[in-house]
C-alpha cells in the first residue's frame, strides 16, 4: 500500500543501512535487499471491505507488518473471489492522512483541539445530561449507516437514554423503495436475474452502483442470451449488458409503469390465477389504470408507445420468468416526488406477471438467522416510549415511514425549529451527501450537542462539537453478519494505526459508563458475537481462520406476504387511511418543468466511488482527475444549441446555487437530463484529497420531505447550464 | 518454456477500474503509476448509441519497440517470450515510454526506473492468475499458455486478435472486440 510510507527505494535504503551496522555479514547488496524485502513473509488475515454497502469478504494480505493488498474470498457471496477498484484501494483508509487521530473538541469555526477520551466523555454525557433534563430523550436523535457493529451498540445505547429517534441513511437512499414494498408485497423480493428470460431495470446500474456479484450477475444473464432492458435517461455502462437501451425523460417512470399495467389488463396478458388467489383490489386497480395509455404514456415519457407496448408484451409473453427488477436509490428510492407510488407500480406489475416465488421472477430472501446475546444474563434496556423526533410513524406527519428507517436529512431542520437538540452521527456523513449542505451544517451546528463518531474528516464532522475517532475496518474486530448461506465476519489485520482511536464497542461502552449506564454493557463484543453464531453451529475461531462460513440454509418458506391484508395490495388500506392515493395515479415530477434550454440534474454511481468517501481515497481520486470523470453529461444536441462544446467549463444554476464544473458532450444521455457523478464536490477543509474537486448535486436541490415515504427527492431540481468564462 | 498471454474480452469490460487499482497493489504503486489505462469510444447518434472501453497495458509484443532502444538492455524478452524490465539495470532515460506504441510504461520518479505489466510472475510462478485476472468483476480477462491452452482460455483464443495488427509488434495480449 502506498499511502504514507517511504517511497520504497528509500526505506530500502534506510534498512539497509541499519542492518548493516548489526552486522557484517548482513551487508547485502540492493538488489538483494529488494528481493528480501520482497520476499517477506505475508500473512493473509479475513477481513470485510468497508466502502459500501455490498460489505464483501476480502483477505488482507500483510507484509511486514503493513497492509500490502487484498484479494477477494470466494465464499462471500458478494465478492466471490473479486474485489472492485474502491475494495482494492479502500483497505488502506487505515494509513490515510484524513484520519481523526485524536478525540476532538471544537471551539470555533472550522477550529478544534484534541482533548482526551475522559475529558469527551465526561462533557458529552454532562451535556446529554441537561438536554434529557430540559428537553426530554425525544428531542435527542442518532442517525447511521447500519452495520453489525454499530447496529447493536448504538441503539441500545439510544434506547438506554430513552430515545427513539434511530435514523439510517436511507431517506437518501431507497426509503421510497422499501416504504412502497412494505405496504405492497410486505417486504422486498428481488429479480432471479440467474433464472429469468426478460428483465427490465429502471434506472439501475448493476456496473456502476455495483457489488462484485451484481456486475457478474448482469455480464453471465447477458452472456447467455436474457433480453434485458434498460430504461435510464443515461447510457450509463450498464447497456453495455442491454438488449436494447430505452432513454426516458428523468423522473417519469412511473407513467411507463402504469401505461405497462394498462397493455397488460387490457390485452389479458397478467395472470389472473396468481391476481385472484394472492392480490386484493384488483378490480380497484383495473379502474384506476383504465386512463394510462400507451399513447399517454408516450407523451410523458418521451419513450415510443410501439416500444412500451414492446416491453409489456416482452414481460407478459414470458411470465413468471420476467420482472421488473426491484430498483434501488435508482430509479426514484429518494429521487422524486412521485417515487413511493413508482416503487408501488413495480410491484403491482410484478404481481401482474404472477411472478412472486418463482424462478426468473422475484423472489423473497430466507437467510440464516443469527442468534442474540441472553436477555435474562445480560438485560436490555426497555424500548423508548419518547416520540420520534422526526415524525415518523406519527399520524398526520409521517406515519407509513419505517421506524427502522427514520428521515436522516430533516434533522437539521428540526433543530432550527428547536424539535431536535441533541444529535449522534455514526459514520454518515449527512452534511455532504444530502440536499442544501448550508442548510444541513446551519442546522448541525445549531444542535446543543452534536457527536460525530468516525474514522475520518468528514462534512459533517467539521459541524460537530466533539468527534469520537473510531479505528479504521482493517484495525479492528466487528460483529458477524448473514451473507447469503454463510455467516461472515471481519477481523484484525493490522495493529492499531493510532493509539488514540477505538473501536466503536469500547467508544459505546465508554460514554454509557459516563451517563451511569454500564450496567446495559456488562459484556465484551466476544460475547455478543458468540452468542450471533452459537446458533448456526459456528465458532468466532472458526470466522477467524477463514472469514466466511457457509452454513445450511433454511428450508424455502411457502409464499406469504406480510402485509396487512397477507396479500399484495393493489389497492393499500394504510394509504387509504392516510390521505394518499390507494391506487397508484400519476403525478409529475416537479422538475417536469425543464424545457428546451434547462435540465434536470440526475446523478448516479461510478464503479470506482462511492459516497464521497472515495473521492477523498488518492487512488481513486486519481482515477477520476486522470479521465476527467467529474464532468457534468449533457446531449450532444443540445449542446450544439447552447453553444457549448466538450470540455468546455460551464456554470450549473439552480435557485438555491451556481458551480462551475467541465463538460461531457455526449450522445448517451436524454436532451432533458444533465448527469452529475455522485460523490464529488467535497469541501470539509481538513480533508487531503479530493476537496474542491468536481461538483455535488446537492448543492442545487432544497432541502424537502416527501409526504409518504419522508425522502429527500434529490433529482427534483431544474438548472440551467451555459458556458462560463474561463 | 511456457508462453504466457492474456486475452481481454473488450465486450465485457465495464470500466470499474478494478484491475487497474488492484495492479497498483500488488505491485505497490502509487495512485500515479499506472500499468493498466483505459480507452473509451462512443459510437452512433442519440438514441441508438454505442460505447466500448477497454484496457490497454504491457502487449507483450513479439517485436517490442520498446526493446532495441534500452541503451542498458534493461528491457528484455525473457525466456517465456515476455517483454520484461530488470530495474536494476535501467537508468531511467524513458527511451522505452516513449517507444511503446501502446503508452503502456510508467516512469516511478520515487525510484528513477520504469515499470510495465510483467503479467505478475510471482502470482502465476504460485500458481495463481496475474491480479488483474483474479479481481476482474465481469471475468473479461484470461490468462493462459499459448503453447498449451487450457479451458475458458483456449475456447476464447480462436476469437481474439491483436488490438493494432498495423503497429506491426506482434502483441502476445489479444483482443475480442
Amino acid at each position: 500500500m502506498w499511502a504514507p510510507k517511504f517511497p520504497r527505494r528509500t526505506f530500502l535504503k534506510a534498512t539497509a543501512v541499519t542492518a548493516a551496522a548489526v552486522g557484517a555479514g548482513d551487508i547485502l547488496s540492493f538488489g538483494d535487499w529488494l528481493r528480501k524485502a520482497d520476499a517477506a513473509p505475508v500473512t493473509k488475515i479475513p477481513s470485510l471491505c468497508e466502502t459500501c454497502s455490498a460489505a464483501c469478504g476480502m483477505w488482507v494480505h500483510v507484509k511486514n507488518g503493513r497492509i500490502w493488498k487484498v484479494t477477494g474470498q470466494k465464499d462471500h457471496s458478494q465478492s466471490r473471489g473479486q474485489l472492485c477498484a474502491r475494495g482494492h484501494a479502500g483497505i488502506a483508509m487505515a494509513y490515510h492522512k484524513d484520519r481523526i487521530t485524536h478525540p476532538m473538541k471544537r471551539i470555533g469555526d472550522n477550529d478544534f483541539v484534541p482533548i482526551s477520551w475522559d475529558q469527551a466523555y465526561s462533557e458529552i454525557a454532562a451535556k446529554l445530561q441537561t438536554v434529557l433534563k430540559e428537553h426530554g430523550p425525544e428531542k435527542v436523535f442518532f442517525s447511521h449507516n447500519p452495520r453489525p457493529t454499530n447496529s447493536f451498540y448504538w441503539p441500545r445505547l439510544m434506547a438506554a437514554v430513552g430515545s427513539a429517534t434511530i435514523q439510517s441513511h436511507h431517506s437518501i437512499c431507497s426509503t421510497a423503495r422499501d416504504v412502497a414494498y412494505k405496504w405492497t408485497t410486505g417486504g422486498m423480493a428481488t429479480a432471479d436475474l440467474g433464472k429469468t428470460k426478460y428483465i427490465v431495470f429502471l434506472g439501475r446500474n448493476y456496473v456502476e452502483g455495483l457489488s462484485p456479484s451484481s456486475a457478474a450477475g448482469m455480464a453471465a444473464a447477458y452472456a447467455k442470451g436474457t433480453t434485458i432492458i434498460v430504461v435510464d435517461p443515461r447510457h450509463s455502462n450498464a447497456c453495455l449488458f442491454a438488449s436494447e437501451w430505452v432513454p426516458i425523460r428523468p423522473g417519469t417512470d412511473l407513467a411507463l409503469l402504469l401505461a405497462v399495467a394498462n397493455i397488460l389488463i387490457t390485452e389479458n396478458l397478467y395472470d389472473k390465477e396468481f391476481v385472484a388467489e394472492w392480490c386484493v383490489g384488483f378490480d380497484e386497480f383495473k379502474k384506476g389504470m383504465a386512463a394510462y395509455t400507451p399513447e399517454w404514456a408516450s407523451a410523458v415519457t418521451d419513450i415510443p408507445a410501439d416500444t412500451i407496448r414492446a416491453i409489456a408484451r416482452g414481460l407478459g409473453n414470458n411470465r413468471p420468468a420476467s420482472c421488473i427488477e426491484q430498483g434501488y436509490k435508482a430509479p426514484n428510492g429518494c429521487n422524486y416526488a412521485n417515487g413511493t407510488q413508482m416503487f408501488r407500480m413495480v410491484a403491482c406489475v410484478n404481481a401482474l406477471l404472477g411472478n412472486y416465488g418463482q424462478d426468473g421472477g422475484m423472489k423473497f430472501g430466507n437467510a440464516p438467522r443469527l442468534g442474540s446475546l441472553d436477555a435474562k444474563q445480560y438485560p436490555a434496556p426497555p424500548k423508548p416510549k419518547a416520540a420520534r423526533c422526526d415524525g415518523v410513524g406519527i399520524k398526520g406527519e409521517y406515519p407509513l415511514c419505517q421506524a427502522s428507517q427514520g428521515i436522516v436529512h430533516m434533522m437539521p431542520q428540526r433543530a432550527l425549529e428547536g424539535k431536535a437538540k441533541a444529535g449522534f452521527l455514526y459514520r454518515i456523513n449527512v452534511a455532504r451527501n444530502a440536499p442544501d449542505p448550508a442548510l444541513l451544517v446551519k442546522g448541525y451546528k445549531a444542535l446543543d450537542l452534536f457527536v460525530v463518531c468516525d474514522v475520518k474528516w468528514s462534512e459533517s464532522a467539521m459541524c460537530a462539537h466533539y468527534i469520537l475517532p473510531e479505528c479504521s475496518p482493517a484495525e479492528r474486530e466487528d460483529l458477524p453478519a448473514v451473507v447469503g448461506a454463510a455467516v461472515t465476519m471481519r477481523t484484525a489485520a493490522i495493529d492499531i494505526v493510532h493509539s488514540e482511536t477505538k473501536p466503536l464497542p469500547e467508544i459505546v461502552a465508554g460514554l454509557a459508563a459516563h451517563l451511569g449506564l454500564e450496567k446495559y454493557f456488562a459484556f465484551s463484543r466476544e460475547d455478543v458475537a458468540a452468542a450471533m453464531v452459537k446458533p448456526l453451529g459456528v465458532t468466532l475461531d472458526d470466522l477467524r481462520a477463514k472469514g466466511t462460513v457457509k452454513v445450511k440454509a433454511p428450508a424455502a418458506k411457502p409464499l406469504s406476504f406480510a402485509t396487512q391484508s397477507k396479500k399484495i395490495e393493489l389497492y393499500c388500506q394504510a394509504f387509504a387511511d392516510n390521505g394518499f392515493p390507494p391506487v397508484p395515479v400519476w403525478e409529475p415530477p416537479y422538475s417536469a418543468a425543464a424545457g428546451k434550454d434547462s435540465f434536470v440534474l440526475i446523478h448516479g454511481k461510478q464503479g470506482f466511488l462511492s459516497h464521497t468517501t472515495s473521492i477523498s481515497d488518492p487512488y481513486l481520486c486519481a482515477i477520476a482527475k486522470r479521465y476527467g470523470l467529474e464532468r457534468l453529461w449533457i446531449n450532444a444536441a443540445k449542446a450544439k444549441k447552447l453553444g457549448i462544446r466538450d470540455g468546455d467549463l460551464v456554470e450549473v444554476a439552480s435557485p438555491q446555487a451556481k458551480r462551475r464544473v467541465r463538460v461531457k458532450v455526449t450522445e448517451r444521455i436524454h436532451p432533458d437530463a444533465a448527469y452529475i457523478p455522485a460523490g464529488y464536490g467535497r469541501f470539509a477543509p481538513f480533508l487531503k484529497t479530493g476537496v474542491g474537486y468536481g461538483i455535488s448535486a446537492n448543492d442545487f436541490v432544497p432541502a424537502r420531505v416527501e409526504p409518504i415515504s419522508g425522502h429527500a427527492m434529490m433529482m427534483e431540481v431544474v438548472v440551467t447550464v451555459r458556458k462560463a468564462g474561463e | 518454456m511456457p508462453r504466457y498471454a492474456m486475452i481481454i474480452d473488450a465486450k465485457k469490460c465495464v470500466g470499474c477500474y478494478a484491475c487497474q487499482v488492484a495492479c497498483q497493489m500488488q505491485n505497490e504503486l502509487g495512485p500515479d503509476n499506472v500499468l493498466i489505462r483505459f480507452e473509451d469510444r462512443e459510437t452512433g447518434q442519440y438514441p441508438k448509441v454505442g460505447y466500448v472501453i477497454a484496457p490497454l497495458q504491457c502487449q507483450h509484443c513479439q517485436e517490442a519497440p520498446c526493446v532495441p532502444v534500452c541503451p542498458t538492455t534493461a528491457s528484455h524478452k525473457d525466456v517465456n517470450g515476455l517483454t520484461m524490465i530488470d530495474k536494476e539495470r535501467c537508468m531511467g532515460c524513458r527511451r522505452c515510454v516513449a517507444a511503446c506504441p501502446y503508452n503502456a510504461r510508467t516512469y516511478l520518479a520515487d525510484e528513477g526506473v520504469v515499470q510495465a505489466c510483467n503479467l505478475c510472475l510471482s502470482l502465476v510462478g504460485a500458481g495463481e492468475e496475474p491480479a488483474c485476472v483474479a479481481t476482474c468483476l465481469t471475468k473479461a480477462r484470461y490468462f493462459g499458455d499459448l503453447d498449451d491452452p487450457k479451458g475458458e482460455f483456449a475456447k476464447q483464443l480462436a476469437k481474439a486478435k491483436p488490438l493494432r495488427p498495423d503497429f506491426g509488434t506482434k502483441p502476445t495480449l489479444l483482443y475480442i472486440i
